[in-house]
């Protein structure tokens, strides 16, 4: 049913009539600096968007907006809104432990808790669902696998989830949080700290998984960018500069700052 | 010279060099193994001093001294069994009053605390760690067993009346006691506690925290499996360390704890401890009397020993089940 659904509105995601993420005039403030000015912006459903700038243009800002972990600091303020589906998330009415569970997270350093590998992944599982042990294997290996991570730790999942490399880490990070079945995945510069050939494997991943999930993706790697997303934002000092789809902001930008940054004069 | 050696150096020289540099290496390393080697010579020596100290009452009539828990230096009938059990009660009554205190002010000052109330929280706590143990045998004695002695008959009156737990809780409002004692132990072991905490606490990285509150933790769940976890075994030495010190801790313990040997079920009665034992009575402790405080002393070093032992196979235990 979702998929006939999903199959006659393909066509029309072009004209993204209803965004999954629907960002309206956002301002965040910290300790007196004005992070983001008006930010506004339509992220598309199942698609993978990606967020480009040069450091500290307020991208991971943005992006730690959307799932509001920011709230776990003090004097930090976000204005404006953000609508998950039609509901705006930064009302203090939104449940955290809902939207938690349906935007997930990936940092930019691989961080598996002190736990097995599988305590790992059901460890999210279990602050939302109630599950019984077989079933808990079951989605445990399917998030595994759909992280493209079961091949490899199938054997081993009883041990320290700390041995794993840095690139299988960041995948079991990745299986972490597709395990809590959200819709929006946010990837805070999810390979910076990976070698080629495990940055090469995360991207593939995000290739797979956008065919099920919303994917937001912030990067300073602007071939990342053009390779992975679908839709491509442009930010420079707290502002969104452009935005629209990936093609077109890396072959004919309209704004001269996106030209120059990514023909490298500046960033 | 050596300036000119340094701009043209022969090969001579970097060979004497390097020889001179090795022979320094060794040297540096046999002092730092004496160093360390010293610790257990000299824990090795009080160990054994001890036990020769104390040999005619441990190895005198069989195991007559650990299984008694007379203490009469009338007729030289000495048994360790009551001091030793006012030292583990009171040290037990301790942690389990000043643990879980701990792990909050720890939680608080790393977690919850704005910043301009941490600097003179944490301070205040090291003070408290300052303060001499006859301080706070004093103010035990002169003020806290007076209150205890208030609030005595309403714990026996409500918690007394309780099934299991009720008869810890019988007996006359002396204010001494071996509760008393634990809880001016928790209060002098708290300090190290909390700062072994809050040390460690602020040693895990924030985006461990993060990943973890962004799949819907709480801040309790972040704490309690996340953070604590992750520094489990600072935590746990912490806590040893508070409790060697609360096993050992003599003065405070001597003014509050009553020194009468007895063992009762009651935690209201008083009792006395191996170190209290030890510092009542030496002034005129002679011959086998002499001897049986010396085999406590004895005694305190195998109880402490114990405990970290038990301690080290905990930590095993668990990384064992966590998969390392």
């Amino acid at each position: 049913m979702n998929d006939l659904a999903a199959a006659i509105a393909a066509p029309l995601a072009d004209v993204q009539e209803s965004p999954k993420i629907k960002v309206r005039d956002v301002h965040f403030y910290y300790s007196g600096v004005h992070a983001l000015k008006g930010v506004s912006m339509d992220i598309p459903e199942k698609q993978v968007t990606a967020i480009i700038g040069p450091s500290g243009c307020g991208k991971s800002t943005l992006l730690r907006i959307f799932n509001r972990i920011y709230a776990i600091y003090p004097k930090l303020e976000a204005t404006g809104t953000v609508e998950l589906d039609g509901e705006n998330i930064l009302d203090p009415g939104y449940s955290m432990n809902r939207l938690r569970s349906k935007v997930g997270m990936v940092f930019q350093k691989p961080v598996p808790f002190p736990m097995t590998i599988f305590e790992n992944v059901a460890y999210g599982i279990r602050h939302h669902e109630k599950l019984s042990k077989p079933v808990m294997a079951d989605r445990v290996e399917q998030a595994l696998r759909s992280a493209a991570l079961w091949d490899e730790v199938k054997d081993k999942l009883k041990q320290n989830a700390l041995g794993l490399s840095g690139g299988q880490q960041q995948r079991l990070c990745i299986a972490r949080a597709i395990a809590l079945k959200p819709e929006v995945l946010l990837l805070d510069e999810p390979t910076s700290a990976l070698d080629p050939i495990a940055t090469s494997r995360i991207e593939q991943l995000v290739e797979e998984l956008k065919s099920e999930y919303t994917i937001v993706i912030v990067t300073h790697n602007m071939q990342q960018a053009a390779r992975v997303s679908d839709c491509t934002g442009f930010m420079y000092i707290g502002e969104l500069i452009e935005f629209g789809d990936t093609e077109k902001i890396f072959t004919k930008p309209d704004k001269k700052q996106t030209e120059d940054y990514i023909t490298g004069r500046f960033g | 010279m050596q300036v000119t050696r340094a701009e043209q150096p022969l090969a001579r020289d970097i060979d004497k060099r390097s020889l001179i540099d090795a022979r320094h290496d060794r040297i540096f390393q046999w002092v730092l193994k004496f160093c360390a080697l010293l610790v257990l010579a000299t824990l090795l020596g009080a160990a054994l001093s001890t036990l020769w100290g104390g040999h005619e009452v441990l190895f005198g009539h069989s195991l007559h001294f650990l299984a008694s828990d007379a203490w009469n230096p009338v007729t030289d009938d000495y048994g360790a069994l009551a001091p030793i059990f006012g030292t583990l009660v009171t040290s037990v009554i301790a942690l389990v009053l000043a643990v879980p205190v701990s792990f909050g002010i720890a939680i608080f000052l790393t977690e919850i605390a704005p910043t301009w109330l941490r600097g003179p929280v944490s301070a205040a706590i090291e003070l408290l760690a300052g303060i001499p143990s006859i301080i706070y045998g004093m103010w035990g004695l002169f003020v806290f067993v007076p209150f205890m002695a208030n609030v005595e008959p309403a714990l026996s009156n409500t918690l007394g009346q309780l099934p299991l737990i009720g008869q810890l809780f019988q007996g006359p409002p002396l204010g001494l006691g071996l509760l008393t004692a634990g809880i001016v132990l928790a209060v002098m072991i708290l300090p190290f506690i909390s700062s072994v905490m809050r040390e460690v606490f602020q040693t895990v990285p924030t985006r461990l925290k993060e990943s973890s509150y962004a799949l819907g933790s709480t801040t309790w769940e972040v704490l309690w499996d996340i953070v604590l976890p992750y520094t489990r075994s600072a935590v746990i030495g912490g806590i040893f360390l508070g409790l060697g010190r609360a096993l050992g801790e003599t003065m405070a313990v001597t003014f509050v704890l009553g020194n009468s040997y007895n063992i009762t079920s009651s935690l209201l009665m008083p009792g006395t401890s191996i170190s209290s034992s030890i510092a009542n009575e030496f002034n005129e402790a002679v011959g086998i009397h002499r001897s049986a405080l010396i085999a406590l002393g004895f005694l305190l070093f195998v109880v402490t020993f114990v405990v970290l032992l038990v301690a080290r196979l905990m930590l095993r235990q668990l990384a064992k089940r966590e998969g390392k």
